[in-house]
C-alpha cells in the first residue's frame, strides 16, 4: 500500500484519494460425504483506490484496483487514466472522511488454532452430529478466513482491522429406501464452539429427517405462519434498506420517516442497524470509507425514524452525522409466547426457498421445502407448499417472540409470526 | 486490447512452477487470470466512470491419486522452489484426516497448445463517449414522463485473458463481453422499476439497443403500476425466453451439475436414461453452444469448451461435470469447471443453458389458453436438486382470457412446484430463440460465475403464487 500512497501523494490534479486494502488468507476442506475431497489455501491481497477530482464546483470520482503483478508505471498510468475518468463524473460535492486511526481486532478464538487443526476441529464437530440413522451429511465445506482490511484517506484516516471468521455449508441429508432428501444449512462464526456447532447440525439432521415423513397437505391453507430468524432477518434488512442514504437520494425509497408500517394491533417493530452483534462475521469497526460506525434506530414503534449509509450520502441528505455503512440488524422483542402461538394451527417454516419480498408490489411470499403444520391438535411435517401475502397485512398483524437469539448478523425476536396467510 | 501482457509474461514461470511442483504431484496445473472491467452509470443526480471488479492471479491444482489441492496467489514469479515449499506447507492436512482422503483415478493431461482469441469492439469506444450515452439515456428516461422519479442507464464491458498450463498442455484465451442496461423507476400512485437488459460482445450493439428500448421501457413501467398480485393457484402458462432459461437453469441445470451426483446431491443422478419432461423437449448447455456471456474456450481446468444435450426428446442423456467431479466418476469433463475467480474452488457449473425451439407459433399458444399468464423477465431463482423443488420468481404476468392477453398485468409471480411435474407438462414450444447474457448464478448461496439462459417460449402448467 505504501507504493501506492507515495504515488498518489506526488500526483497531481487531486481532490483526494482513498486505498483500500483487502489481504485474505484462508484454509479450506472439502468433504464428499465424510472423505476429504480438496484441500485449499489461498494468500491474496485486493488494493483498491479511489481517486476524486473537483471541477466546475462538483465532484469526479473513479476507482481501479491494483494488483501485485504492477509496476510503478502501470500504476501511475492507472492514477491518471482514473483522474481522466473522474474528470468526466460530476457529483455533488461532499467532504471525505476526517481523520481517524485505528488498530482493532474483533473478538474471535479462532487465533489460537493452527489451521489445518482447526478445520479437523471444525469437521469433527459437524460429523459428531451425524449419528440419526438413515441420516449422513453428504457436503461439507469449511473456510478459514483470517482479513485484514485496512483503509487509507488523504483526510487523515488509516484504519486496520483483523478478522477471523468461519463459513461452513453442509448438506444434512436423510434416506429411507429409495427416497432421500436434504436441507442446505450454512453457518458462520468468529469463535469457534464445538459443543454448538454439534447442537445446530443435530438440530437439522433431526429436521431432515422430518422433511423425510413430509407431505403435501391436502388442501389450500389459510393460516397463521410462524418465520424463524433467518427469514425475519431478510423482513426486516428489506425493511431497513428501504431507508438507505442512497435509497432516499435516488428516490427509490417507498416510504418516508413517520410512516406508519403497522396500523393494526400488533407487536410493533423497533429495527436498528448494527456496527457490531456479537460473534457476527459482518461485525466491523469501521466502512469502506474508514467512517466510524453509530448504531442507528430505522423503525420505532412500527413508524419509520430514522435512515442510514454512506458518508457520502448522507452528507447530500444533510445528516449532521452518518451513521457509516452499516451492516448488523437488530429487531427489537415482542410479546409472543409458545402458548399464544399454540392458541390456534400454524404452520412454522423450517426451510424456505428464500423469502421473497417486494416492497413496491406489497407482498410477501415463497416457496417452503420443510414446514410443521399444527392444526390445533398435533403437529406434523409438510412440504411442496408456497405460501404468498399482502406485506402490509402482515405487517399490521404481526407478533415477534418474546424470547430473543443470535443469528449470523442478526439478533431479534426467534419467532415471528404472520396472521392469515394464504399456502397453496 | 490484446491478451493480457502479465499473463503472457508468466508462461515460462508457470512451467517452472509445474515442473518443481511435479517433483511432489502427478498432476500439476496452472491457471492465471486477468479479468478487467469497468462500469459507465448515469442517474439523474450521479453519474459514475471507474473499473468494475476484475482479478488477475494464480491457482495452482495439484493431485496424487487421493484429494485434489489447490492454492491460489496473486504472483508466482521469483523463486520457484520456495513457492513450492510454501504451497505445499500451505494446503498439508491434520495428520488425522489422512486416512479420510478420496481415491482418484490418475487426470488426464492430452497434450494441446492453442492460443483462442474473439475480438470485440471495445477499444473502438472512449471513456467519455460511453459515459455520455448512460447520461443521454438517464436523461431520455427522465423527459419520457414526468412521473419517472429517475432514470437509470449502464454499460459495463469487461474482459477476460487466462492462461493455462500443465505439463503437457498450454492454453491461453482472450474473450470479452459487454452489458447494457435501461431502467427508469416510475411513480403513479404506486411505485414501479421497469427495466431493458441487454448483452453483446460488441458494444455497438448494445449501445443501440439500450437506446432503441427506452419507449418499451416507460410502457411497461406505465403497466406495472396497474399490476395486481395474483391469485395463487395452479395456471396453464406462457413463458418468455428470459422465463423458459431460468426453468431451465434452476429446475434442471443445476440438478445435472455432476460435483452433486458425486455427492449424491442429485436426483438426476438416478434418472439418466427416463424420461424427465415432456417427449418435446430438448436442452442443451455449454460454452460453445451458442454466444453468449459464458462463451468460453477452455474453461477453468482447461477443458475445452463442449456443447452438451442434457435432454434428448424428453429424456435426461448427460450431465455437466468439471475436472475433480468426472475423475471421481470416472467420465470424460464437459468444460464446465468454473470459479468464482482466482482465489474459488471450481465446481460444476452451468454456462450457457437453453432449451431447443419448437414448432409452434407464438400467437398458436396463447391461443391455446383458456386462462392462464404470459410471464416475464426474471427475477431471481433458487435450486433444490435433490428434492426437485422450484422456486423461480418472475418480475410481472399478463393475464390470459380465452386465447388473448389482456390487459391486467400481475407482479410479482412466484413460480414454484416439482421438476418433473413442470418439465413434463410442457405441452407446447414456440419456433423462435432467444439467449439472455446478462445473468449472474450462485452455487447454494455463493460462488458466483457469469451465466446465459433462454430459448424458446413454453406452454406448461405451474403453480403461480
Amino acid at each position: 500500500m505504501s507504493k501506492v500512497i507515495e504515488i498518489l501523494n506526488k500526483t497531481n490534479g487531486l481532490y483526494g484519494y482513498r486505498v483500500i486494502e483487502n489481504s485474505v488468507s484462508s484454509y479450506e476442506l472439502f468433504f464428499v460425504h465424510k472423505n476429504l475431497e480438496t484441500v485449499r489455501s489461498t494468500d491474496s491481497k485486493a488494493t483498491y483506490v479511489t481517486v476524486y477530482t473537483e471541477h466546475d464546483g462538483r465532484i469526479g470520482d473513479s476507482a481501479f484496483q491494483v494488483y501485485q503483478s504492477m509496476s510503478d508505471d502501470d500504476i501511475k498510468e492507472k492514477t491518471e487514466q482514473a483522474i481522466a475518468r473522474a474528470n468526466l463524473v460530476s457529483n455533488e460535492p461532499y467532504e471525505l472522511t476526517d481523520k481517524g486511526t485505528l488498530d482493532a481486532a474483533l473478538p474471535t478464538n479462532l487465533d489460537k488454532y493452527a489451521p489445518e487443526e482447526l478445520g479437523r476441529l471444525i469437521a469433527d464437530a459437524v460429523y459428531a452430529a451425524d449419528t440419526e440413522p438413515g441420516g449422513s451429511i453428504n457436503a461439507l465445506e469449511i473456510f478459514i478466513y483470517k482479513d485484514i482490511k485496512h483503509v487509507v484517506n488523504n483526510r487523515g484516516v488509516d484504519k486496520t482491522e483483523t478478522k477471523y471468521r468461519v463459513m461452513i455449508e453442509a448438506i444434512p441429508t436423510f434416506t429411507d429406501g429409495k427416497q432421500s432428501v436434504e436441507l442446505y444449512e450454512d453457518y458462520r462464526f468468529t469463535i469457534f464452539e464445538p459443543e454448538k456447532l454439534t447442537a445446530e447440525i443435530a438440530d437439522k439432521m433431526k429436521e431432515v429427517s422430518e422433511r423425510s415423513k413430509a407431505q403435501k397437505p391436502g388442501k389450500e391453507l389459510n393460516i397463521n405462519v410462524l418465520l424463524r430468524p433467518h427469514e425475519i432477518r431478510s423482513l426486516a434488512a428489506e425493511l431497513a434498506h428501504d431507508q438507505n442514504y442512497s435509497s432516499i437520494y435516488m428516490h427509490a425509497n417507498l416510504h418516508k420517516q413517520g410512516d406508519n408500517l403497522q396500523e393494526g394491533d400488533c407487536d410493533k417493530l423497533n429495527v436498528t442497524m448494527k456496527a457490531i452483534v456479537a460473534g457476527s462475521e459482518r461485525s466491523a469497526y469501521f466502512d469502506d470509507d474508514g467512517a466510524q460506525l453509530y448504531d442507528t434506530e430505522v423503525i420505532k414503534d412500527g413508524i419509520v425514524c430514522g435512515s442510514f449509509g454512506s458518508n457520502r450520502f448522507g452528507q447530500y441528505l444533510k445528516v449532521q452525522r452518518p451513521s457509516g455503512d452499516l451492516k448488523c440488524i437488530s429487531v427489537g422483542a415482542g410479546t409472543l409466547t409458545d402458548e399464544d402461538i399454540k392458541a390456534e394451527p400454524y404452520l412454522e417454516c423450517v426451510s424456505m426457498s428464500g423469502l421473497q419480498l417486494d416492497l413496491y408490489n406489497d407482498y410477501i411470499g415463497g416457496e417452503i421445502r420443510l414446514a410443521y403444520y399444527f392444526d390445533g391438535e398435533k403437529t406434523t411435517p409438510i412440504t411442496g407448499i408456497t405460501m404468498s401475502a399482502k406485506l402490509s397485512d402482515v405487517l399490521s398483524t404481526l407478533r415477534l417472540s418474546k424470547e430473543t437469539d443470535v443469528s449470523g448478523a442478526y439478533e431479534g425476536p426467534v419467532k415471528a409470526l404472520l396472521k392469515n396467510v394464504s399456502v397453496l | 486490447m490484446p491478451f493480457s501482457t502479465y499473463l503472457d509474461g508468466c508462461r515460462q514461470d508457470c512451467r517452472a512452477l509445474v515442473s518443481e511442483l511435479g517433483k511432489s504431484f502427478d498432476y500439476v496445473s496452472i491457471l492465471g487470470t486477468d479479468v478487467r472491467s469497468a462500469v459507465y452509470r448515469a442517474d439523474r443526480k450521479t453519474s459514475m466512470a471507474c473499473e468494475g471488479e476484475g482479478e488477475c492471479g494464480f491457482v495452482v491444482k495439484m493431485h496424487k491419486g487421493r484429494s485434489f489441492y489447490e492454492y491460489s496467489c496473486d504472483d508466482i514469479r521469483g523463486d520457484k522452489k520456495a513457492l513450492a515449499e510454501k504451497i505445499i506447507n500451505a494446503v498439508k492436512i491434520s495428520g488425522e484426516l489422512t486416512d479420510r482422503q478420496i481415491k482418484a483415478e490418475k487426470v488426464e493431461d492430452e497434450p494441446m497448445k492453442k492460443d483462442f482469441v474473439r475480438e470485440t469492439d471495445f477499444d473502438d469506444f472512449t471513456d467519455e463517449y460511453l459515459l455520455g450515452v448512460c447520461k443521454k439515456i438517464s436523461e431520455e428516461l427522465c423527459a419520457k414522463d414526468e412521473k419517472v422519479l429517475n432514470g437509470f442507464g449502464m454499460i459495463m464491458p469487461y474482459r477476460v485473458s487466462k492462461l493455462f498450463i500443465t505439463k503437457n498442455r498450454e492454453l491461453s484465451q482472450h474473450y470479452g463481453w459487454a452489458n447494457g442496461y435501461a431502467m427508469a423507476l416510475y411513480n403513479d400512485g404506486k411505485m414501479v422499476q421497469a427495466r431493458h437488459v441487454e448483452g453483446s460482445d460488441r458494444l455497438s450493439e448494445i449501445i443501440e439497443k439500450t437506446k432503441a428500448s427506452l419507449d418499451g421501457v416507460i410502457d411497461l413501467a406505465k403497466h406495472l403500476v396497474t399490476a395486481q398480485p395474483i391469485k395463487p393457484g395452479v395456471y396453464d402458462i406462457i413463458t418468455d425466453p428470459s422465463i423458459t432459461g431460468l426453468i431451465a437453469h434452476e429446475a434442471f441445470g443445476h440438478g445435472v451439475e455432476m460435483d452433486q451426483f458425486v455427492k449424491d446431491r442429485a436426483l438426476a443422478k438416478n434418472c439418466v436414461g427416463q424420461y424427465v419432461a415432456s417427449p418435446i423437449t430438448n436442452m442443451h448447455d455449454g460454452a460453445a453452444a451458442t454466444l453468449s456471456v459464458a462463451s468460453y474456450f477452455f474453461d477453468d481446468d482447461g477443458v475445452l469448451a463442449h456443447d452438451t444435450q442434457i435432454i434428448k426428446d424428453g429424456i435426461l442423456v448427460a450431465g455437466l461435470s468439471d475436472l475433480a467431479s468426472a475423475t471421481q466418476l470416472g467420465t470424460e469433463p464437459t468444460g464446465n469447471g468454473r470459479r468464482d475467480n482466482y482465489r474459488r474452488k471450481a465446481y460444476s457449473r452451468m454456462t450457457n443453458t437453453f432449451f431447443c425451439p419448437g414448432k409452434d407459433k407464438l400467437e398458436d399458444m396463447i391461443a391455446s389458453v383458456k386462462h392462464g399468464y404470459m410471464i416475464f423477465e426474471t427475477n431471481n431463482g433458487m435450486e433444490d436438486p435433490k428434492n426437485w423443488q422450484i422456486q423461480c420468481t418472475a418480475e410481472y404476468g399478463i393475464e390470459i382470457v380465452d386465447g388473448k392477453l389482456t390487459d391486467n398485468y400481475v407482479s410479482p409471480v412466484v413460480m414454484s412446484g416439482y421438476v418433473p411435474d413442470l418439465l413434463k407438462s410442457i405441452s407446447m414450444i414456440s419456433d423462435s430463440f432467444k439467449i439472455e447474457g446478462s445473468g449472474f448464478c450462485g452455487k447454494g448461496y455463493k460462488e458466483w460465475v457469469r451465466v446465459s439462459d433462454g430459448g424458446p417460449h413454453l406452454k406448461a402448467r405451474c403453480k403461480l403464487g
